[in-house]
């Protein structure tokens, strides 16, 4: 097409016959699907392709040409996996992200709500604090940690993994209860006052039952963080019946490192109750993070 | 005054029949409790954990930049020596430590540059109406759900130089031969891998927070837009994303927030090597403070991260504030 015929564009899509709508439209869908398939491929391969190698036949696995599908499934890598450590890691990891959560909610509930609903003196400071905690790399926080807790003999120990998990976490778990709190009115408080309420049983009898999907995600959040925190845990725990699992991972990783198929069972078995969790309140997790920082 | 509020703080139960209305008794100790003191009680344990765990630390490490502390013996308080800013002034000297700060923000850079890009494309696609769209926005949630060591481990095995499908399906390639290649033993093709895996999970948070975005762009708008006869392209720059600016840079402080700390990718896949060539501050920090206990020097390039994400943070929120007049 010259530039003399070319007649100016609203006319041109006027001119469209039918046939030539239809055939971009086709073209169309097939970028669309084209491209939809490049991006699951790009995001769900490696997961495939872990699972798959954990399922594998041992000599399936290390071929020069790739086995796509196993001709048959070996399930008890997994077996040797839990056998090998992995249930000492699975337990410590469970009391950490447990009490993690369960301190943090306990301290974040509270500063949430009254971060919503309070004029406290200095508020928008804290707030402002609160903020610029994810702001600075927790390894800033590392260093200061591993001398207190070498000094108070905590190093050994799981606590000082919750005790540093809650400095990076909690104020988190804050930002997104407050904005809970604020989304639910303040009426309903109002309420609960004149009925003869204390404030506290205001808050805890009636705004605590609603706020219930918004503790319930915030503490997803805080069990994902303390779930998967990798340095703290490399840094802090020196022996191996202590370890939680992401440094279980590297620790089985480096005394196993042939055996492939192992090192994706565990990281299978490390991944699944995290994407369980998360696909039910990824929805929250977005929100909540962006509301927060959007509101900032 | 103590006793006054016991009093009123046992008063709480709801509803007691012979309770004068709350409302009416203005000065009551309770009242005074309710408005008082209770916000200050509900908030001291936060102050308490901010104060403690985060404020102390962070004053600490900066203190401990400007010190000479190494070895076990400055754990105990042992001879500890303000030094200015020697330690700074080593980490510019040394070559090492130098690359690793320029390595860090152009590295993290680079990854919120590919996070933003594959997330904006990504988000774009699933704005379109096709069958299985559904599926493919949960799906593509998966990697950011992964835990970071476990998809290092996927990755690591992904490029493993003997039985890695990754160079399999290169050398399918027609005149391309990748038998055997190390993406580890060369810092350009480890960073590669590692950014890849960065990108690979930082992605689905932008996609999903600008899909919920997109999503409140009016139609009446992309209409009046299509019957002007503006382009795919031009609906795109000129309408879609200047509507969402506002969250693009948040995406955009998020996400550099996140990737300029990473720590746990680059371990596992090269614990910095091939030679310290993959190191990124937060590997400094662990090696210089936790494995060789120089204090000081780690403390000083903890300081030198923090100042960055700060510089960072402070010029998006600059950009931030222009856009609203």
């Amino acid at each position: 097409m010259t530039t003399t015929e070319r007649p100016a564009r609203r006319d041109r899509v006027r001119m469209m016959t039918s046939a030539q709508a239809r055939r971009r439209r086709v073209t169309a869908s097939v970028f669309t699907y084209l491209a939809a398939g490049l991006v699951a491929l790009f995001a769900l391969f490696p997961v495939y392709w872990m699972v798959i190698t954990s399922l594998k036949p041992t000599a399936e696995i290390i071929t020069p040409q790739p086995v796509w599908w196993p001709s048959e499934f070996e399930w008890g890598r997994y077996q040797r996996v839990m056998d090998a450590g992995f249930t000492t890691y699975l337990r410590n990891s469970l009391l950490v992200a447990v009490g993690t959560t369960g301190l943090g909610l306990l301290v974040a509930i509270f500063a949430g709500y009254a971060l919503a609903r309070f004029r406290l003196p200095l508020r928008r400071y804290l707030v402002l604090v609160v903020l610029a905690t994810q702001m600075f790399p927790v390894v800033v926080l590392l260093i200061p940690f591993f001398i207190v807790m070498r000094n108070l003999g905590l190093l050994g120990s799981l606590w000082g993994l919750i005790i540093a998990y809650l400095a990076f976490i909690t104020p988190l778990m804050i930002w997104i209860l407050r904005g809970f709190f604020l989304s639910i009115p303040n009426e309903l408080e109002d309420a609960a006052l004149i009925d003869g309420c204390t404030r506290f049983g205001a808050m805890w009898r009636v705004i605590m039952p609603l706020a219930g999907p918004g503790v319930a995600a915030v503490s997803i959040f805080a069990w994902i963080a303390a779930w998967n925190e990798f340095l703290f845990a490399l840094t802090f725990i020196r022996s191996d019946s202590l370890r939680t699992l992401p440094v279980g991972l590297t620790q089985f990783a480096g005394r196993d490192a042939t055996d492939n198929g192992a090192i994706m069972a565990a990281s299978v078995m490390f991944t699944l109750p995290v994407v369980i969790f998360f696909l039910f309140v990824h929805k929250k997790l977005t929100t909540g993070l962006v509301a927060g920082a959007v509101k900032g | 005054m103590s006793t006054t509020l016991r009093k009123g703080g046992r008063r709480s139960p709801a509803g007691h029949p012979d309770a004068p209305p709350r409302a009416r008794r203005r000065w009551s100790a309770q009242k005074l409790f309710d408005d008082k003191l209770l916000p200050l009680l509900l908030v001291a344990p936060a102050v308490v954990v901010i104060a403690g765990l985060v404020g102390y630390p962070v004053i600490r490490t900066a203190v401990l930049s400007f010190t000479d502390a190494a070895g076990l013996s400055a754990l105990t308080g042992g001879e500890i020596n303000f030094v200015g800013l020697a330690q700074y002034r080593e980490i510019i000297g040394d070559p090492i430590l130098r690359r690793s700060a320029i390595v860090t923000v152009v590295f993290g850079l680079a990854c919120v540059a590919g996070t933003m890009l594959v997330g904006i494309a990504v988000a774009l696609l699933l704005n379109r109406k096709f069958h299985g769209r559904g599926v493919l926005a949960v799906l593509v949630l998966l990697p950011w759900a992964i835990p970071h060591v476990a998809a290092s481990y996927v990755y690591k095995w992904l490029f493993n130089d003997q039985y890695g499908i990754l160079n399999w399906a290169l050398t399918q390639l027609p005149g391309v031969d990748f038998t055997g290649f190390a993406w580890f033993n060369r810092w350009y093709t480890a960073f590669i891998v590692i950014g890849l895996v960065v990108i690979w999970q930082s992605f689905p948070f932008v996609s999903i927070a600008l899909l919920a975005g997109l999503q409140t762009v009016p139609s009446e708008v992309i209409d009046a837009a299509k019957v002007d006869g503006a382009s795919a392209w031009q609906q795109l720059l000129l309408i879609r994303l200047p509507m969402l600016k506002p969250l693009l840079l948040v995406l955009v402080v998020i996400s550099t927030i996140w990737n300029f700390k990473i720590f746990d990718q680059v371990w596992v896949l090269t614990e910095g090597g091939p030679a310290r060539q993959s190191e990124i501050l937060a590997i400094s920090v662990y090696r210089e403070a936790i494995l060789q206990l120089d204090f000081g020097l780690g403390s000083a390039l903890a300081m030198v991260l923090f100042t960055i994400l700060i510089l960072f943070t402070v010029v998006y929120v600059r950009m931030a504030r222009e856009e609203q007049p």
